[in-house]
């Protein structure tokens, strides 16, 4: 039964910290120490409270760390890499690549383009929730007993 | 003026429409393309019918921020109504849904917290 413990629920949350935290490089064995539960009990209640593995939780969160400072342009891909803790190029720019949907030099460029026009950034990489909507048919909210 | 939309953040948009409708029992309204996201909305079987939830892109970092404290603090940002909170429950611990808080008598409520796998913590309740 899936029932998380309250001790165990702030466990699995500082770990979910430990793991997105760039300036921390520990491994999933060392971050299960941390918070004192065993690593096979560990990932296994962790897949169930956030839907990912450890592995899988910080794997995203560095690619989503890459995004950030690549669309802030101030370093280059290769910097970028290891700055958010990948240690081989080609298998960040595949990942980023399946990932995000365009190779890291491509968004790179694209994001600068924005970076002239304040505002104009934030808006594209964090969209306003119901400003989406724009991006509906029209008549997308016609209600169906009034046809 | 009417409440037509409420929306809720996802980490995971594409996560979170399999959870929202595979597990919880929800029916996908719209899925359009929005830029690099996706304008999501499901609504309950059970009504009402014209009632969406948004399943919102978690992009902006103030809001992961937010969103990560609320978790921690084992708050939930939403709450949806059932009848029979017991059966609910064990319906959706078949399905491997983490919850963080069993079924508990609050006043004129019995609530139960579970994990939506995506960043938040949803509380149901039965009234009576």
């Amino acid at each position: 039964m899936p029932r998380v413990e309250r001790d165990l629920f702030q466990r699995l949350c500082r770990a979910r910290e430990l793991l997105g935290d760039h300036d921390e490089s520990l491994t999933i064995r060392e971050v299960a120490a941390r918070v004192s539960v065993s690593r096979f009990h560990f990932i296994r209640r962790f897949e169930e409270l956030f839907g990912a593995t450890p592995n899988q939780f910080r794997t995203q969160r560095r690619i989503e760390r890459a995004q950030e400072l690549l669309a802030r342009g101030e370093h280059s891909v290769t910097e970028t890499c290891m700055r958010v803790g990948f240690t081989s190029l080609g298998s960040f720019s595949a990942l980023f690549t399946r990932r995000v949907g365009s190779s890291p030099s491509d968004y790179r460029r694209r994001m600068r383009v924005l970076v002239a026009l304040p505002g104009l950034l934030t808006a594209v990489r964090a969209p306003s929730c119901f400003g989406l909507m724009a991006h509906l048919p029209p008549g997308a909210f016609r209600n169906p007993r009034e046809a | 003026m009417r409440i037509k939309l409420h929306s809720i953040m996802v980490e995971d948009q594409e996560k979170a429409l399999a959870f929202y409708t595979r597990v919880l029992g929800f029916a996908k309204k719209h899925d359009v393309p929005a830029g690099p996201f996706r304008w999501i909305t499901v609504v309950s079987p059970d009504g009402p019918e014209d009632l969406e939830l948004v399943l919102e892109p978690n992009a902006n970092p103030a809001a992961k921020t937010f969103q990560q404290a609320m978790f921690a603090q084992g708050i939930p940002l939403a709450a949806f109504e059932v009848a029979d909170i017991a059966a609910e429950v064990a319906r959706l611990e078949t399905k491997r849904v983490a919850f963080t808080q069993k079924p508990v008598r609050m006043g004129p409520v019995t609530i139960a917290v579970f994990s939506d796998t995506c960043g938040n913590l949803i509380q149901l309740y039965q009234p009576g």
